[in-house]
């Protein structure tokens, strides 16, 4: 295995004093937490309203979900100083993981229940529209390519549609998506967005690990072999999910 | 058999139940002998509830409550009911009534209080709630059916501020600051102006977003306050000594979020004309109402209980044991039934890395999520070798019992509590279950 000492990694946290509802900053915490153990040094970079958004500086992008004030705010903003430079940063394929209100924004527009047509970044070919009923509880899904279930707990009633881009998993438990096709989520690239907080990487932790071994790698134009960390607490966490889903 | 379990289960809502389907008008009915005063807002009800019901008491005025967490509209009704007598008196008699946020509009179609409070909003399990602006429609649409009713609100809420209501507002708050902190902290709730959007700025912060607020933008900022902290002497694991309105009083509960609490409920007792000397003793004898810093002897060690239930009162808890300089343990305790909240993910916003420099012995995690709780604190590095990670509570109890030191914190949230001590009482340790 090579040597980690001298690995580092960017995580740039888009909009955390916004985008901070139902724990999503765990997700910080555990790639934070999971990197360090082996070894790598971790910088954190919060970047909010009129930051500026540099697409060659960060390894791993999180963006997150937040209240339907707080969205408001962040949606002009994104578009007002963001929009090209996130479109580059996912276009060149590096790691960015968004939840709920980060994954809709990505897409084409997000329909209120009012009927008003709100713009998204455009960067996925996604839409989504609102429902009448909220999608709320554990939820579990399986990945075909990597083989892995991953579980978490949806709260939206926004009904996404991904149209042709690759689900993140196939629905065992809970709504997906839209309640309709059976999916969840959806991965671009490197980009993986999905309604599941929880904090997602808490109990899945073979995802955490992917999106760190896939930004050193894309970083150091090297095959990178992530030391095996003990994961029975989390694995633990994740069959509650399995046995009690409802 | 369910009847019989809702008839025993604490703060019973059956009488009520029964009575509202009889008749939907009987809450006016049963109610119309009282002076009124409602509390609600997300944290501090309970104990907000037993501060008032305690200094009216202690005045010699004829009193009731519903102080054992029934706060829907069944278990307000029941409260009346148990206190329903057909004969007359002429003696004034004040129900101090505790009210979640969303009952509080069927609360105020049948009656118009002479005071209602809001203790403050913060994010609380949003699978049940949803978000603070959410909670704030709901609480709002019930005070506009008494435009009669006064107010007693937490100034340092600036969600609370400039409601456009026609209510007259009495606000209460801080004066004095905790400590030189003036950055928000990055996860807080509320943190733009409710008016223009902008990022509100701080004279002081007491915790999460309450504190002396402005809005450099619009001009939008914390009204004035009429009853105050200003100045806090002392703060112990016992309680806090303050000066209010530049009166010293021992609040015998301890943590910040108290001194909240013992300050609304003293803006209550002033607005009904309640002796400052009143006031004083009754705060001084305060007791911890259920689950809520109560103290249970196990085998010698004193164990506190605390509940749990949203990342603002889990910080205001790990803060007030903090207090605590001896060596303790830790008990942390997780479910995720339909009381505590669906969602576990919220313990992710709580800041358990704070709990990194105490001197503790064993930190014991048990409830239905004990392993969502167990990588919570792992990640919040919390030495590992130190967890005692066990779903049942005979196993909790002899960790328990065999940890260093005299003093054990037990964390939990609603159902845990309930179930544990449950569990207390079957082993003898506790007496009476409510």
């Amino acid at each position: 295995m090579n040597d980690n000492k001298y690995l580092e990694l960017n995580i740039c946290h888009l909009y955390p004093d916004l985008l901070n509802v139902y724990g999503d900053i765990g997700n910080i915490l555990i790639l934070k937490c999971r990197a360090e153990k082996r070894g790598v040094k971790v910088n954190i970079f919060n970047i909010s309203m009129g930051d500026t958004f540099d697409s060659e500086e960060y390894d791993i992008v999180f963006f997150g979900g937040g209240q339907d004030y707080e969205q408001s705010i962040v949606s002009k903003d994104l578009n007002e100083t963001k929009k090209f430079a996130l479109n580059e940063y996912i276009q060149n394929g590096r790691v960015f993981l968004s939840i709920c209100g980060g994954y809709q924004l990505l897409g084409k527009y997000y329909t209120t229940p009012e009927g008003e047509k709100l713009p998204g970044l455009e960067i996925l070919d996604i839409y989504t529209e609102a429902g009448n009923t909220r999608f709320i509880g554990n939820t579990a899904i399986y990945n075909e390519e990597f083989k892995e279930t991953y579980v978490g707990f949806e709260n939206h009633s926004g009904r996404t549609y991904i149209g042709t881009l690759k689900p993140f998993g196939k629905v065992i438990a809970g709504y997906g998506n839209n309640g309709e096709d059976g999916y969840e989520g959806c991965i671009y690239k490197n980009s993986y967005c999905t309604y599941f907080h929880g904090s997602l990487l808490s109990k899945n932790p073979e995802l955490a690990d992917r999106l760190i071994k896939t930004a050193l790698e894309r970083k150091y134009g090297d095959t990178i072999e992530l030391e095996p960390l003990d994961d029975s607490l989390e694995l633990k966490a994740k069959k509650y999910i399995l046995e009690n889903r409802k | 058999m369910k009847l019989s379990k809702n008839l025993f289960k604490g703060g019973s809502n059956f009488p009520g139940r029964v009575a509202l389907k009889l008749d939907s008008n009987v809450l006016k009915t049963i109610s119309a002998d009282y002076k009124v005063i409602v509390i609600t807002g997300t944290n501090g009800k309970t104990t907000t509830t037993s501060m008032v019901y305690n200094m009216i008491k202690d005045s010699g005025k004829k009193v009731i409550s519903n102080n054992t967490g029934a706060n829907m509209l069944p278990g307000i009704t029941a409260c009346f009911i148990e206190n329903f007598s057909f004969s007359k008196d002429s003696q004034e008699k004040y129900a101090v009534i505790e009210a979640d946020e969303a009952n509080l509009k069927l609360v105020t179609k049948y009656i118009t209080p002479e005071i209602i409070t809001v203790t403050n909003l913060f994010r609380d399990q949003l699978d049940r709630y949803g978000e603070v602006y959410t909670t704030l429609k709901k609480i709002l649409e019930g005070i506009e059916k008494v435009p009669s009713s006064k107010l007693v609100l937490n100034g340092d809420e600036s969600l609370l501020g400039d409601l456009g209501l026609a209510n007259k507002c009495i606000y209460y708050g801080f004066e004095t600051s905790l400590d030189s902190n003036i950055k928000i902290d990055v996860n807080a709730d509320a943190k733009f102006c409710k008016k223009c959007k902008s990022p509100y700025k701080y004279n002081f912060l007491t915790y999460n977003h309450l504190g002396n607020f402005y809005c450099d933008t619009c001009g939008y900022k914390r009204p004035e306050l009429k009853y105050f902290t200003n100045e806090i002497i002392e703060l112990t694991p016992e309680g806090s000594l303050v000066e209010i309105n530049n009166n010293q009083y021992f609040i015998n509960i301890p943590g910040t979020y108290n001194i909240y609490n013992a300050l609304c409920a003293f803006t209550i007792a002033k607005e009904i004309g309640i002796d400052n000397s009143v006031i004083f003793n009754s705060l001084k004898s305060q007791k911890s109402s259920f689950g809520r810093q109560e103290v249970i002897d196990i085998e010698g060690k004193q164990v506190k209980i605390i509940l749990v239930k949203n990342p603002a009162g889990y910080d205001q808890a790990i803060s007030t044991v903090s207090l605590d300089n001896r060596k303790i343990n830790l008990a942390v305790l997780l479910n995720d039934n339909y009381a505590d909240g669906r969602d576990v993910s919220w313990i992710w916003d709580v800041k358990f890395e704070k709990l990194s420099t105490l001197n503790i012995d064993k930190i014991l995690i048990s409830g239905l999520r004990l392993y969502d709780m167990a990588i919570r604190l792992k990640t919040a590095g919390l030495p590992e070798e130190k967890f005692i990670v066990t779903e049942s509570y005979e196993e909790l109890l002899k960790g328990l019992i065999g940890s260093q030191g005299k003093i054990v914190y037990i964390l939990a949230t609603y159902t845990a509590m309930i179930s544990f001590r449950k569990f207390l009482k079957t082993k003898g340790y506790i007496k009476e279950l409510w």
